[in-house]
């Protein structure tokens, strides 16, 4: 960059985005070359007539992938539902269990550090190979036998009947999956949490607001940030899982049946369903968002650019 | 509303509330903490319990045959576990901290610095986040094989440090730092380095120890890179070595099914240990909420 001043003289502007640029290059670099060549890729498999595996030459135009997906394919489409069906009724009760906890962790309470650390430990164990061994052996259903019957005796279970246990022991399976999958969804609360000023609680309570107010009129309008990211993490994250049926069914294509193509172009159609389900997340969170301290400062320093020591801007709350 | 005398005089008040906190806290962290409390004993169960039906959760007779069984199953062929724990090790110290500085540097100047071309930048990262990366894996693995990184730490450690989603973290968090310090720092003269360094990774910190976690479990968890870019036993790593114990991928071979307990309790321990030491900064209240009060 010093050279650059020597040779030719920059002015102030271009000389700041030069500093940006230089700051985000090596970003820029990987994401090239490891994400959008690889995208690029995969699209052109995806249209691809003819694949050589062989250097991995694609040539010709067709869509006959796609037709094929939808058309031919008499698995695809009931694999894809049960992976929407299965983030749909997870995703709501992830996001709400793990805020309520989030908040419950954020009032005055003995060992919260300790609670923090539990809660997040099903995140460490990941959901990879630990988990999924885990589960294969059925611990999501083997709730009610924690104590190993010493808590609620067998007799006393099996006197409910086998549809009642059947239903409990579901509910509470699918109540385990979702706290082991909200570790990092708290964690996030949390942090939105706790960068609320205090003293906004205290004016708030002074205008007699009750518990009930603080929350849905000072807390969700300060973390609504963190609840977008949340929703769009969980989202996401939960459709790109290993155990998600779907990508289990792409992956065998794509690796055991070595259909490139197809596996691509059932990629980018499951691809382009959840870039439409994120992109209707933000429209509407977008609607809701608490407008914050920081975008109001922007948007002043955007009429005035030369810096002015202003007052903090004025919160307002409705 | 109960009222109990505590010590030195003080009054433990005791709430209905409070209780039913209490309460519900502890059924959570009951069903949460299962996975773990099922991974500890079961690394300490003798053969017999391990394949009771239906599972118990506590062993009954502890013993460690397990981990010797684990030394002995790997000690014929020619990789030893240890090998397998030091390329889990290195490969994911090196993403972490390189993660960190990419992402904090990229997010720098995305919010505060804004470049031309910024705002597709970010774009970008977002529809980088829903893509699901199992469907670029191939043609990520030409870019691989094309750099000829394959069987190299490289090639497990430079696709993993651009991730979409640790920007996207860093700058939820970066859009929070006051630009009146930028300013501030630029008027008496610092330079943008000088101010990325000393202004605004400290106060990062919270955010960057969040991301040290994230990235840390989720490297070090990670199948699907050593399984397709690396081929040699040696460089394979932990989550690996793990399916290779238990007899690969079709199913578990029995007579290791102890082993496979005790390695996977070797491996979830050090996310465990770096959670607990990092999670006090991770909590810790962000340094700018002083100027925002």
């Amino acid at each position: 960059m010093k050279e650059g001043k020597k040779k030719f003289k920059l002015t102030l502007h271009q000389r700041n985005s030069l500093k940006g640029l230089v700051f985000v290059a090596p970003f820029i670099v990987g994401v090239c070359a490891f994400f959008i060549f690889p995208i690029y890729m995969s699209l052109r498999l995806s249209v691809g007539k003819s694949v050589a595996i062989v250097g991995m030459k694609v040539s010709g135009w067709t869509l006959e992938h796609f037709i094929r997906a939808f058309v031919v394919d008499i698995e695809f489409l009931p694999t894809f539902g049960t992976a929407v069906q299965q983030t749909l009724t997870q995703f709501p009760l992830t996001i709400v269990l793990s805020l309520i906890i989030a908040v419950l962790l954020n009032r005055d309470i003995k060992c919260r550090g300790l609670f923090r650390v539990i809660f997040f430990i099903p995140f460490l164990l990941g959901s990879g190979e630990v988990m999924q061994q885990l589960i294969n052996q059925g611990v999501d259903r083997a709730v009610l036998n924690i104590m190993d019957g010493r808590l609620i005796p067998y007799n006393v279970l099996s006197y409910f009947g086998d549809t009642i246990m059947d239903v409990v022991q579901t509910v509470l399976g699918v109540l385990v999956t979702v706290l082991w999958n909200s570790g990092v969804q708290i964690l996030l609360f949390l942090s939105g949490l706790q960068s609320i000023s205090p003293s906004l609680y205290e004016a708030a309570k002074i205008d007699g607001a009750t518990e009930w107010e603080l929350f849905w009129k000072v807390t969700v309008p300060m973390i609504s940030p963190m609840l977008l990211l949340n929703i769009v993490y969980t989202l996401v994250n939960s459709f790109t899982n290993i155990s998600n049926p779907l990508l289990t069914y792409i992956q065998t294509y794509g690796f055991t049946n070595a259909q490139f193509s197809y596996a691509a172009a059932l990629g980018w159609i499951y691809f382009a369903f959840i870039g439409v389900l994120v992109a209707i997340v933000f429209a509407v969170m977008q609607k809701y968002m608490h407008t914050s301290e920081v975008e109001e400062v922007k948007k002043r320093e955007h009429k005035h650019r030369v810096f002015t020591i202003e007052k903090a801007p004025k919160r307002t709350f409705d | 509303m109960l009222k109990i005398r505590w010590f030195r005089g003080q009054w433990l008040h005791i709430t209905f509330s409070k209780v039913l906190l209490y309460v519900v806290m502890i059924i959570l962290v009951c069903f949460t903490a299962l996975p773990l409390i099922y991974l500890i004993s079961t690394a300490f169960k003798p053969l017999d319990e391990l394949f009771l039906y239906p599972p118990r959760f506590f062993v009954q007779n502890p013993t460690t045959k397990n981990f010797s069984d684990l030394v002995v199953s790997l000690g014929s062929s020619t990789v030893p576990f240890p090998r397998y724990a030091f390329n889990s090790i290195v490969i994911t110290t090196i993403i972490v901290i390189c993660t960190v500085i990419v992402s904090s540097m990229g997010a720098y100047s995305l919010v505060k610095l804004q470049p031309p071309g910024g705002v597709f930048l970010f774009n970008l990262i977002l529809v980088a986040l829903m893509f699901s990366p199992h469907v670029t894996k191939i043609p990520s693995y030409m870019v691989v094989n094309g750099l000829g990184l394959i069987n190299t730490y490289g090639a497990l450690i430079l696709p993993n440090i651009a991730v979409a989603y640790n920007i996207f973290l860093i700058k939820q968090f970066m859009e929070q730092y006051p630009n009146e310090l930028l300013e501030a720092a630029r008027i008496d003269g610092a330079g943008e380095f000088r101010i990325f360094m000393q202004m605004v990774m400290p106060a990062l910190k919270p955010a960057t120890a969040t991301l040290t976690v994230f990235s840390f479990v989720n490297n070090w968890n990670d199948y699907f890179s050593p399984l397709i870019y690396v081929t040699s036993q040696a460089m394979k790593t932990l989550p690996l070595a793990l399916q290779t114990i238990g007899g690969g991928a079709a199913g578990m071979s029995v007579g290791r099914a102890g082993a496979v307990a005790a390695a996977t309790f070797l491996m979830t321990a050090p996310t465990v240990i770096i959670f607990v030491i990092k999670q006090g900064q991770v909590m810790e209240t962000m340094t700018y909420s002083g100027i925002k009060g």
